[in-house]
């Protein structure tokens, strides 16, 4: 008796008691579906946090004068300062960065939009991990000639300047010390994550432009790119080293690795992760039980068609066979439809948190290979059973 | 169909020197109901050659139903030898058992014994699929069982679409389509109306025509009048085995000869 054989059998068994089936798939549907619901978001979740920081270089370093020292005009950094750091052997590339609200008008020019104006160099586009979509992204003769240029996202430009090409139009904004003029250079793609954190909307400037508008000379930090991501640690303490020995001080730098956030944001998701599976093992367990009982009623219902088919000729490994598949048949087809309906919970509710839910091919070939095992586990009981039936006894049973 | 399969059987009867194909020596089958035993079989000798038609008569109780379940290889014995075909089955167990009664055996039982959710022609396959047979094969072989017991356009139906006598028929299609060595029938008219009967008769006699082997129980004497020899049982026991001298042909059914043929 072949597979197929087995396969039509066990299908037409079950269908034919249809609600029974539906019923005892239902512990392994919902255990199924929650995993599939909460991986899809948390891995859909992970995917944009990883890709962001993975956008961003190798590995990113931010550098900014420690808060609360007792900090002097003379420590704070400035534009030389990241020209210094670029000389640093693991340095990829290196951006000074100074931000600031501000508004900027929209298409009706009664309304304004917040923005936050970041003054950067052209590398920031590296160090941040910007898709640009149209034009280009702020250039060194930008800088060097404090330049009013600007690059915003896209979805920006369409609420300023509607379906018009934004490039060579006029940005119209507003600071604390006045008005600014800019004129659109690129757009780039939003990140899922700006709109899934509710972060404000970024534009890019040259950072010389911003410190002349503002009349500072100083900068808020400098992004560093690492080439080699394994001495991160090491050459965040020879930066600070760099900068004490420039600004003839001590300590007064914190250099942060940004991309220990990425590693607690995984942690967080990670946890959540294997919270969920435990729970998912335990439905499971409960549903494996559900099949392994309606496998022992089956049996005991079929005990006389047992009898006739090894009247016929079927042997003890045929039987087995035989309800094997069928408990395989209804865990597994519990698990595909749980695979369906949880990743439909997770396109609802990654619609409503802002995220793309991902289900990789990994996890559904895991989830069914894991739910055909919960088959074969809790069906070998029942199958066994029918296989040792006495061929007499099952069929004078009635 | 039986012919060549039969002229093989023959020979292998011959192992044993005896050229039975049933050869059942001192069977004994004790049934303990609690601290109760049951002497179902007490010490049967029995032998049947191959191409006989064996009626099995006696009254309710005596041990036929035992006796067959034994001989087809369901059951097993408490005592004595059953030799199946020249080879002893009371040493056999298991898969060897399940493939003898895959190949050598063919079943009629008096309640058919049909699975319900299958059509008859799917029911008729059954016995290949356990012998392995490929698909296209099982189909075109059932569709030729079906013919012989002139049930060729109702290969489609479920068995409760049919009625006894049909059903009876399928089951015998069954029984037939492994070209088994004998072919065992427990009261195959039991549940019938005469006339089904008799039409079942036509079959078997036409399979012992050509050289089947059958046992058959049956209670009704004008049943067994159409075998060629009748074996009686008491309490376990035979205690009587006669030839027929002219066994009845079984009536016309209405049914053109052609269609056993
Ligand atoms: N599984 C069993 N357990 C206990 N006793 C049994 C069992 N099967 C049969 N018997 C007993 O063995 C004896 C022979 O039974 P068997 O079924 O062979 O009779 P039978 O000749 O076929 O009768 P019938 O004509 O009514 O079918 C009976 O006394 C019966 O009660
Ligand atoms: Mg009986």
């Amino acid at each position: 008796m072949n597979l197929l054989e087995s396969f039509i059998s066990a299908a037409t068994s079950l269908s034919g008691n249809k609600m029974r089936s539906v019923l005892t798939m239902l512990g392994i549907i919902i255990g199924i579906s929650a995993v599939i619901m909460i991986t899809s978001i948390g891995q859909g979740l992970q995917a944009a946090v990883n890709g962001q920081f993975s956008k961003m270089g190798a590995a990113g370093l931010e550098v900014s004068v420690k808060l609360g020292e007792h900090v002097t005009s003379k420590d704070l950094l400035t534009v030389a300062d990241a020209a210094l750091l670029e000389t640093h052997p693991n340095a990829e590339s290196v951006s000074p960065m100074l931000a600031m609200t501000g508004r900027a008008r929209l298409q009706n020019p009664s309304e304004t939009d917040s923005l936050y104006y970041v003054g950067c160099n052209g590398s920031f586009k590296d160090v941040y991990g910007l898709d640009m979509l149209e034009g280009r992204f702020l250039a060194r003769q930008d800088l060097e000639n404090n330049a009013s240029v600007i690059v915003i996202d896209s979805n920006l430009a369409k609420r300023m300047f509607g379906q018009a090409d934004p490039i060579g139009l006029t940005l119209h904004a507003s600071f604390s010390f006045g008005n600014m003029d800019f004129t659109v250079v690129g757009t780039y793609k939003p990140t899922d994550l700006g709109s899934l954190f509710q972060m404000p909307t970024f534009a890019y400037i040259p950072v010389t432009t911003l410190q002349k508008a503002y009349g500072r000379s100083y900068l808020d930090s400098i992004y560093v790119n690492v080439k080699d991501r394994s001495a991160i640690e090491r050459t965040a303490v020879e930066l600070s080293k760099l900068l004490s020995m420039r600004h003839n001080n001590d300590g007064k730098y914190n250099v942060a690795n940004m991309l220990k956030g990425m590693d607690s944001v995984n942690t967080v998701l990670g946890g959540v992760t294997t919270f969920v599976s435990l729970v998912a093992a335990i439905s499971l367990f409960v549903g494996g039980i559900g099949v392994m009982n309606i496998m022992l009623v089956t049996v005991t219902e079929r005990t006389h068609e047992i009898g006739i088919r090894k009247s016929l000729g079927a042997t003890d490994g045929n039987i087995r066979f035989q309800f094997l598949v069928e408990a395989v048949i209804l865990a597994a087809m519990g698990g595909l439809i749980g695979i369906v309906a949880g990743y439909c919970g997770g396109m609802a509710l990654g619609g409503a948190i802002n995220v793309q839910p991902s289900v990789s091919v990994t996890t559904v070939a895991f989830t069914v290979f894991i739910s055909s095992m919960v088959g074969i586990v809790f069906g070998v009981y029942p199958a066994s059973k029918a296989a040792k039936l006495d061929p007499i006894e099952a069929l004078r049973h009635e | 169909m039986a012919g060549e399969a039969l002229a093989r059987d023959r020979e292998r009867g011959e192992g044993l020197g005896t050229g039975a194909i049933i050869e059942a020596r001192r069977l004994s089958k004790t049934y303990k109901v609690g601290r109760h035993e049951v002497k179902a079989l007490r010490e049967v000798d029995l032998s049947v050659a191959p191409g006989e038609f064996v009626a099995v008569m006696g009254a309710s109780g005596s041990g036929k139903s035992t006796l067959m379940n034994i001989i087809g290889c369901l059951d097993s014995l408490t005592s004595g030898n059953y030799f199946l075909d020249g080879e002893d089955v009371s040493s056999i167990a298991g898969n060897r058992l399940a493939a003898i009664r895959n190949r050598k055996i063919g079943f009629v039982f008096q309640s058919f014994n049909l699975l319900p959710k299958l059509s008859a022609a799917r029911n008729v396959e059954l016995p290949m699929v356990y012998a392995g047979v490929p698909a296209r094969r099982r189909a075109a072989a059932a569709r030729t069982a079906l013919g012989r017991v002139g049930l060729t356009d109702r290969g489609h139906h479920k068995p409760n679409e049919l009625s006894g006598g049909q059903k009876q028929r399928v089951a015998i299609a069954r029984a037939l389509v492994n070209r088994p060595s004998i072919l065992l029938a427990d009261e195959p008219t039991g549940n019938l109306d005469s006339r089904s009967g008799e039409e079942i008769m036509g079959i078997f006699q036409s399979l012992h025509d050509e050289g089947a082997t059958i046992v058959m129980v049956t209670h009704e004497r004008d049943i067994a009048l159409h075998a060629g020899r009748i074996v009686t049982f008491r309490d376990g026991r035979i205690v009587s085995d006669e030839k027929v001298a002219a066994p009845s042909r079984a009536a016309a059914t209405g049914r053109a000869p052609d269609e056993f043929a």
